[in-house]
C-alpha cells in the first residue's frame, strides 16, 4: 500500500488529498474561494493567496483525520509546482517542504495539468487504461490537447492561442451581466436558450489541433451589446452595454454550441489520428453537459470524464499524479522552485 | 487615416488579422525595457495585437491571453532578453501588484506588455508607448499610439516608417 499526500494551491482552491495506490481517493479536502471571488467577478491573486495561508495548514490537518492515518505511515508529499499564480504556489509549495523536512518524507513537485490528467484514474470503479489516450484538459487557464502514450509520456498536440475555453466562458458570462463563475452560469442560462439562435463563428486555424476563442468572444459582444463609436473615455473604460432586444439565454446556448462543437470536432480527430484507445476529458468546463454529452454522441471511442468534484481543481488528482512519479523513482529536493508558466509535453520534467 | 502629430499615430484596421500585423511590425521593433500599453475594453483586440507582437520580436512561444495567470513570460531564441505580458484587470492594491513582482519584471533586460494598464498607472514607469483600442463596430477597430518620452517617439516615428513606407 503506498500513501501520498497532494496539496493544490495554484489558483483559487487550498486542497489537500490522501491518495492509495494512485486509484483510491482515503480523504479529499477543498476550501473552496469562490464565495471570495465572486464579489470581485474573478480571482484576485493578493486575496488568493492570503486565503491560502488562512487554510492549508486546517486542511492538509483534516485531510490526515479523514484519511485515519498519521504523517508517519505516508509514502511521500506531492505538491503543485505550476503552472499557477506565483503568490498562491508558494504557499502549497513552502507548506510542502516544511512537512517533508519535519517527517522525513520524499517531496514530489507536480504539473497541475499532468493531476488533471490524473483525475481520469480516480474515476470509480477503477478500470485499467491502455495507452494510447487523447486527452482534453478544458479550464478557467488551460485548453491543451495531448496524447498520453504511457504514464508521464505526453506528446502536446495542441492547445488555445489566445483565451482558454473556461476564461471565455467566464468572459462572456461577465459581458452577459451572469454571476461568476461564467461556465456553470452559461450552462445554466443555455437550458433554457435556442443553441441555433446565432451562428458564432468557428475560428479556422493553420494547425489542426490549435484553438482560438477569442473570435467567438468578439462575436458574442457584437451581438449582445449596444454599438459604441470606438472613441474610448478611459475612467469609463469597463462599460458596456446590453441590447434590450436580445435573448440572454439564446446567446448562452449558442455560444456554448459554439464552443463545445469546436472542443469536440478537433478531439475526436485527434484521437483518430493517432489511434487512442478513449478520449479522455478533464478539468473544470469537463463539468459541462453539454460537452459530455457531444463528445460521448461524436466519438465512437469510448469517453472518460472524472466525477464533478473531481473536474475542478482538488488535491487527490495531485496525489495520483504523484504515485505515479514516485513509483518511477523521481523525488524533488527542497531547493525545488515554482513554475507559473510549465507546459505538460514530453519535456515537462526534463531538466 | 494617421494624424500627422509628434508622438502620436491613428489608425483604422478592418479585421483582426490586420490589427495582428500592426503588433506584429511593432514588435520587431522593440528594445530591451520598452514598455508597451494596451488599453481596449474586451473584444478591442488586446490578445490579438500581442500574439502579433510577440510573432514579430522572434517569442518561441505563442502569446495567448495572460488573463488567468496574470504574467505570461516569453523567451526567444537570439538572445536572453524577457518578453512578459501581463492582465492588469485583476489587479487592485498594492499587494496585488507586489505578488506579481513587478519590479523585477521592468527591467534593462525585458520588453514588457500590460493590457489594462489603466488598472496599474500609479505603478507604471512614465515612459511608455500607450496604444487605445477601440471598437468602431463590427472587425474595424481604431488604434490610437500614443508616445510618453524620448525613447517612445523614436520608437513611434519608426513603427510609422515601416508601416506608411
Amino acid at each position: 500500500m503506498t500513501y501520498i499526500l497532494g496539496i493544490e494551491s495554484s489558483c483559487d482552491e487550498t486542497a489537500a488529498a490522501v491518495v492509495l495506490n494512485g486509484t483510491t481517493i482515503a480523504s479529499n479536502v477543498v476550501a473552496s474561494q469562490i464565495d471570495l471571488h465572486a464579489q470581485y467577478g474573478g480571482v484576485f491573486p493578493e486575496a488568493a493567496s492570503r486565503a491560502h495561508v488562512e487554510a492549508i495548514g486546517f486542511v492538509v490537518d483534516n485531510a490526515m483525520r479523514d484519511a485515519g492515518i498519521d504523517f508517519s505511515r505516508l509514502d511521500a508529499i506531492a505538491v503543485t509546482r505550476g503552472p499557477g499564480l506565483v503568490g498562491s504556489l508558494l504557499v502549497g509549495a513552502n507548506y510542502a517542504k516544511g512537512l517533508a523536512v519535519a517527517t522525513g518524507k520524499p517531496l514530489l513537485g507536480i504539473n497541475h495539468l499532468e493531476g488533471h490528467v490524473y483525475s481520469l484514474w480516480l474515476t470509480q470503479p477503477y478500470r485499467e487504461v491502455k495507452f494510447p489516450v487523447v486527452i482534453l484538459i478544458v479550464s478557467g487557464g488551460h485548453t491543451e490537447l495531448l496524447l498520453m502514450t504511457g504514464h508521464g509520456e505526453y506528446q502536446r498536440l495542441g492547445g488555445t492561442l489566445d483565451d482558454a475555453a473556461g476564461e471565455a466562458f467566464d468572459k462572456v458570462g461577465r459581458l452577459l451581466g451572469l454571476p461568476f463563475p461564467g461556465g456553470p452560469n452559461i450552462e445554466r442560462a443555455a437550458i433554457n436558450g435556442n443553441p441555433q439562435a446565432f451562428d458564432f463563428p468557428r475560428a479556422r486555424l493553420e494547425d489542426e489541433y490549435d484553438f482560438s476563442f477569442s473570435g467567438v468572444k468578439t462575436a458574442v459582444m457584437r451581438e449582445a451589446t449596444v454599438a459604441t463609436d470606438g472613441r474610448r473615455n478611459r475612467e469609463e473604460h469597463k462599460g458596456v452595454q446590453l441590447r434590450a432586444d436580445v435573448s440572454i439565454n439564446d446567446i448562452a446556448a449558442s455560444f456554448q454550441r459554439a464552443v463545445v462543437q469546436t472542443l469536440v470536432d478537433k478531439t475526436v480527430k485527434a484521437a483518430k489520428a493517432h489511434d487512442a484507445t478513449e478520449i479522455f476529458i478533464s478539468g473544470g468546463v469537463s463539468a459541462n453537459t453539454a460537452l459530455r454529452n457531444a463528445m460521448r454522441q461524436q466519438s465512437e471511442l469510448p469517453v472518460r470524464y472524472p466525477p464533478l468534484n473531481l473536474c475542478t481543481d482538488n488535491a487527490a488528482m495531485i496525489a495520483a499524479a504523484g504515485y505515479y512519479r514516485f513509483e518511477s523513482g523521481l523525488r524533488d529536493g527542497l531547493e525545488m522552485d515554482v513554475r507559473p508558466m510549465w507546459p505538460l509535453n514530453n519535456e515537462t520534467y526534463a531538466r | 487615416m494617421p494624424i500627422l502629430k509628434e508622438g502620436e499615430l491613428d489608425i483604422i484596421t478592418h479585421s483582426a488579422e490586420q490589427t495582428a500585423r500592426l503588433g506584429t511590425r511593432l514588435g520587431t521593433l522593440l528594445l530591451p525595457g520598452d514598455v508597451i500599453c494596451l488599453s481596449g475594453d474586451m473584444g478591442a483586440g488586446k490578445t490579438v495585437f500581442s500574439a502579433g507582437l510577440g510573432r514579430g520580436w522572434g517569442a518561441t512561444t505563442p502569446m495567448s491571453s495572460p488573463t488567468f495567470n496574470l504574467v505570461h513570460q516569453h523567451a526567444r531564441a537570439k538572445d536572453d532578453v524577457l518578453l512578459y505580458h501581463l492582465d492588469c484587470y485583476r489587479l487592485k492594491t498594492d499587494e496585488d501588484v507586489e505578488s506579481i513582482g513587478l519590479e523585477e519584471i521592468l527591467g534593462p533586460r525585458s520588453c514588457v506588455v500590460f493590457e489594462w494598464p489603466e488598472q496599474i498607472e500609479p505603478w507604471l514607469p512614465p515612459e511608455h508607448l500607450w496604444i487605445n483600442l477601440g471598437i468602431m463596430e463590427a472587425l474595424r477597430r481604431n488604434l490610437v499610439f500614443k508616445a510618453n518620452g524620448k525613447r517612445y517617439e523614436h520608437l513611434l516615428n519608426e513603427f510609422r516608417g515601416i508601416t506608411y513606407g
